[in-house]
């Protein structure tokens, strides 16, 4: 019965990816990768790691497709949506990448032993006093995550701090308005020139 | 539950996914389009981490969850990517008047 669902769930999928990069309408597209990305937390909820799937939904649909949203609805392009359209002379380019791609992929996954043996998943007994550390962290996925991400993952947090700060402050510095910084470096320095800040 | 999903299919799963993505990248003239199909990219990935944290044996040394915060640290890589990219966007909007990417084809000016 769960191979059934799983084979709905990765067919729905798959055809909303195909919804995104098909639509013409780029909001229609954005609306396709929300459904993607559910189906993406669904499958985290089939392997068994929930809290995957929960920072799935918050990050990519609360907030990554937000901002994509952002940048649909500022750059219109007024005269029409002729951006949106499917060149032709990339569109065989396209196909011929996604058929040779998944091609190799598929063979190359269907020919190595260790991965077509895996049928059936480890056991790991989850429950309360199972032994095995990999049981307990399923069973209790977030303070584990905590408590890896302070001990063995701390270099890595912190490099992603670091770099979340730097996106940040990238991105406000860039989408700065020009004219109204141009505006105020006149405002307050009257006789100097006010330096040119962006394109 | 006697009949479990081998570890294949969310393989097969994850390789379509990214095959469609990479179809999307090339063939995507708008530049959140592309963005849009990196991201489709992306998840596919994700999904590989954590279902080769589920079925294959992981090296002790790594941890429990290593498949977990792998996939978590591309998360917060992605998200940040796509808060600078349509930063990049916005301002080659202003410059050219549309997000087309076929324009994008200048350093200077």
């Amino acid at each position: 019965m769960i191979q059934a669902l799983f084979i709905a769930l990765s067919a729905f999928g798959l055809l909303m990816a195909l919804g995104t990069v098909f639509a013409r309408n780029l909001v229609n597209a954005a609306l396709f990768l929300v459904a993607f990305f559910f189906v993406i937390a669904c499958q985290f909820v089939l392997l068994e790691a929930e809290f995957m799937a929960a920072i799935q939904v918050l990050i990519y649909i609360g907030a990554v497709t937000v901002i994509l949203m952002f940048g649909i609805m500022l750059t219109r392009n007024i005269q029409g949506d002729e951006t949106t359209t499917v060149s032709k002379r990339w569109r065989l380019l396209g196909l011929g990448a996604f058929g040779t791609v998944c091609t190799v992929l598929v063979l190359g996954i269907n020919a190595y032993q260790p991965w077509t043996d895996l049928a059936v998943r480890p056991e790991f007994p989850v429950t309360k006093d199972s032994t095995t550390p990999r049981g307990q962290a399923i069973l209790s996925m977030t303070p584990t995550v905590g408590r890896e991400m302070m001990t063995r993952y701390v270099v890595a947090f912190e490099l992603a701090g670091l770099l979340l700060t730097a996106a940040l402050v990238g991105a406000v510095v860039l989408a700065q308005h020009d004219s109204t910084d141009i505006v105020n470096a006149k405002a307050e320095k009257p006789g100097t020139e006010p330096a040119v800040t962006g394109s | 539950m006697s009949q479990q999903i081998p570890l294949t299919w969310f393989l097969y799963f994850a390789a379509a996914s990214f095959s469609i993505g990479l179809m999307g990248v090339l063939m995507r003239r708008n530049a959140i389009g592309v963005l849009m199909a990196i991201e489709i990219m992306l998840n596919a990935a994700n999904v590989n981490f954590v279902a080769f944290w589920r079925y294959g044996p992981t090296p002790a040394s790594e941890g429990p969850i290593s498949g977990v915060m792998m996939a978590l640290f591309v998360v917060t890589v992605a998200a940040a990517e796509v808060a600078v990219g349509v930063g990049l966007i916005l301002l080659c909007y202003r410059r050219w008047r549309a997000a087309d990417v076929d324009e994008l084809d200048s350093l200077s000016g």
